[in-house]
């Protein structure tokens, strides 16, 4: 059974028992950082490929960007 | 004079006393040049939330591995939003130091003093190393040093206006009084204005839109470089001081001309 989370505010599917890391991986951001809030906490690095992702969890995934 | 004269930030030794800015390169090519020949060891970046639609490049990529990624707090107007910002970096695997900015004013972009000093001193018992972004206050320093932040960071004008010292009467009371790193972080547009902070004792500057919207970034960002090795090595070297009337250079008796 798939679930569905918000992803920086839009619907994501995801698969059941799907990590962090697992989805990072399949929209494309599996290397370089991409650092990740789950349910307004932020979530160690070294978590993302143990917390598994549960129906209606809300995810901000941000990274570094140009700036002064 | 010793050549070994490095900036000191919260225990750490960095050979270069220009921190620069990442934002507004035409490209990340021109951004890596410019920071390359800056020769500056901390750059800092801004934290944003990822368009997955929108196939950006990483721009830590670009970022040479010897520099210090110095994650700023931009876009947060309150304490808890810089503090969110601050926390989320950090376990992503970024630095657990941070540029410290607390911004409600889109306008003048000047930043908030109570809210900034309130975020400080969260962020430092939650063990970051915090470089606070403020106007020159001299009050606010001491209540920033008080709180345990690693550097104070006043800017010279406004963000990206390139006016240079506007404020100098504050900074220098500033930089008289500093007991961690002063650095000058905003609104110095030329590598002048630069050499002018640290000639008058600042410890280091801050500097982005003056080297990314230069005609040519990266000859401006070695024009920044050299200038700050410039006004740190006058300021070691005892600047003289101004008078009111002329003073000749050359002897008075025994002109040519006379009889």
């Amino acid at each position: 059974m798939s679930a569905s989370i918000s992803l920086n505010g839009r619907d994501q599917p995801v698969e059941h028992g799907e990590t962090v890391a697992g989805l990072l991986e399949r929209l494309g951001f599996g290397r370089g950082y991409a650092l990740v809030e789950r349910n307004g906490e932020p979530v160690e690095r070294a978590r993302y490929a143990e917390v598994r992702l549960e129906d209606g969890d809300r995810l901000v995934v941000a990274r570094p960007v140009a700036g002064g | 004079m010793s050549t070994h004269d490095p900036l000191v930030i919260a225990g750490r030794e960095f050979g270069s006393r220009l921190l620069t800015g990442t934002g507004k390169f035409d490209t990340f090519e021109t951004m890596r040049d410019a920071l390359t020949v800056s020769g500056s060891e901390i750059v800092t970046v801004a934290v944003r939330r990822i368009d997955f639609d929108a196939r950006d490049e990483d721009i830590t990529t670009f970022l040479p591995e010897h520099m210090l990624l110095l994650p700023n707090t931009s876009g947060c107007a309150t304490a808890d939003e810089a503090v969110r910002s601050a926390r989320l970096a950090r376990a992503g695997g970024l630095p657990d130091w941070v540029k410290l900015e607390v911004i409600p004013d889109p306008r003048y972009l000047l930043p908030d003093p109570v809210e900034t000093l309130r975020a400080a001193a969260t962020l430092v018992e939650d063990g970051f190393t915090v470089l606070p972004y403020v106007s020159p206050d001299p009050v606010l320093q001491k209540k920033l040093e008080e709180v345990g932040c690693a550097t104070v960071m006043p800017l010279a004008a406004p963000i990206g206006s390139g006016r240079g010292l506007k404020l100098r009467d504050a900074i220098r009371i500033m930089v008289e009084q500093a007991e961690v790193p002063l650095v000058v972080d905003a609104g110095l547009g030329s590598p002048s204005h630069a050499a002018e902070a640290m000639e008058m004792g600042a410890d280091a500057v801050l500097v982005n839109s003056a080297i990314a919207g230069a005609e040519d970034p990266v000859a401006m960002a070695r024009a920044f470089g050299l200038a700050v090795e410039a006004g740190r090595m006058a300021f070691h070297a005892g600047v003289i001081e101004e008078r009111e009337q002329a003073a000749a250079s050359s002897p008075l008796a025994g002109a040519l001309h006379q009889p």
